[in-house]
């Protein structure tokens, strides 16, 4: 007989087909002797099995006692559950939040560069740093007065390039911040959903 | 700690085993027991090393309890523990054969003598030939027709895929058949 016919009988007795199999094999059994007679073998054969009695074994009452008396200690730091890989789906997952995220940022700083170059953001944009004076710029141009005309331009670009850092430091920690809460959010998310089924551990 | 054993299910039990109640774990040992026995008898074929290897299993599965997923199924994970603990009491003990009173699995309602005796002889056949078949044959063998697992189960309990549980269990089978009819054979020409 074909070893993989066999292996359907097996599973047929074991009550391991479904479906379309299933129909197969009832199908064959239907019409084939020699797989009826097999099957009615191996029926046998586990029956025989099955009806063979177990050897006398203590009570369990008596086995959890002794059982009791000689359990040890559980070792402070020994087995302990084991922290699961990250989900599979969590990186992607993650990959495309941060994608969003970074597309969403670049939108809105489009739409507000945008406004402000058209001024339809008024004084309203002028957080974005267009136009805008550091303290030491205007006090050196208070102090100097008319006597800052030649040294205007150096001390504007200074201006320029201080309020450029400060906007682009402010602005990168908001992001910064959003970007650790969202990690945040994942390893606390993490922890509580990584207690994974354990047929692990050293059991052998 | 005093358990309403039957409001604990069996995740409450395990949580609290886990974090070390012995009496919770020996509710847990209670309920499991005789599936566990049945497991390491038919791996062993000795009442003395089956108990053995269930009290080295227990003991196992209590010191790895803390790294078990409470919602998993307890039984596969201790069947698995006890499949390993078996062959491990079985490779510490010396090769012997089956004595008499290892072959102490007769019917107590048997009519007669000669009946016992075949019966006797039957079981120690049964045990033989199941201690003849490969460790990885037997244990599949076994899980299926005396722990009751599903193949997809086995295949969890044994690490391996679905596809070689099958062919497992067919050459156990097919061993089995032949050997059973060789003793069979034999007793019938003992007894003609």
């Amino acid at each position: 007989m074909h070893e993989e016919l066999h292996l359907q009988l097996n599973a047929y007795l074991d009550g391991e087909l479904h479906g379309r199999n299933l129909k197969a094999m009832q199908a064959h059994l239907a019409v084939c002797d020699i797989c009826r007679n097999e099957l009615d073998e191996l029926r046998r054969l586990s029956e025989l099995l099955q009806a063979d009695p177990a050897a006398e074994t203590i009570p369990a009452e008596r086995f959890v006692s002794q059982l009791m008396l000689g359990l040890p200690r559980r070792i402070p730091g020994g087995p302990s559950r084991p922290h699961s890989a990250l989900p599979g789906w969590l990186v992607p997952a993650g990959l495309l939040g941060t994608w969003c995220f970074i597309q969403t940022v670049f939108a809105l700083t489009g739409v507000f560069t945008l406004a402000d170059i058209t001024g339809l953001l008024g004084r309203a944009a002028l957080w974005l740093g267009t136009g805008q004076e550091s303290i030491w710029f205007s006090a050196a141009v208070n102090l100097l007065g008319g006597k800052a005309f030649v040294t205007l331009p150096a001390l504007s670009l200074l201006n320029n390039v201080s309020v450029f850092w400060a906007n682009l430091f402010s602005g990168f920690l908001w992001q910064a911040g959003i970007s650790v809460f969202y990690c945040a959010w994942l390893l606390i998310w993490w922890f509580r959903h990584s207690r994974r089924p354990a047929m692990l551990g050293n059991v052998s | 700690m005093v358990l309403t054993q039957t409001a604990d299910t069996e995740i409450d039990l395990i949580e609290q085993a886990q974090n070390g109640d012995r009496n919770a774990y020996g509710e847990l040992v209670r309920r499991h027991y005789q599936g566990v026995v049945r497991v390491v008898l038919r791996m062993c074929a000795d009442p003395g090393l089956a108990e053995d290897a269930a009290q080295e299993a227990f003991t196992r599965a209590w010191l790895n309890l803390p790294s078990f997923e409470p919602r998993a199924c307890l039984r596969n994970w201790l069947y698995r523990i006890a499949i390993n603990a078996a062959l491990d009491v079985l490779r510490r003990k010396p090769e012997e054969s089956l004595t008499d009173e290892q072959g102490q699995m007769i019917s107590e309602n048997a009519p007669d003598p000669e009946t016992i005796l075949i019966e006797k002889e039957q079981a120690m056949d049964i045990q033989l030939a199941l201690q003849s078949l490969p460790e990885a044959a037997r244990s599949t063998l076994v899980l299926r027709e005396y722990g009751g697992l599903s193949y997809q189960e086995i295949a969890g309990v044994l690490e391996v895929p679905v596809g070689t549980v099958m062919s497992r269990l067919n050459y156990a089978r097919t061993r089995l058949r032949e050997i059973l009819m060789v003793s069979h054979a034999r007793m019938e020409n003992e007894y003609a």
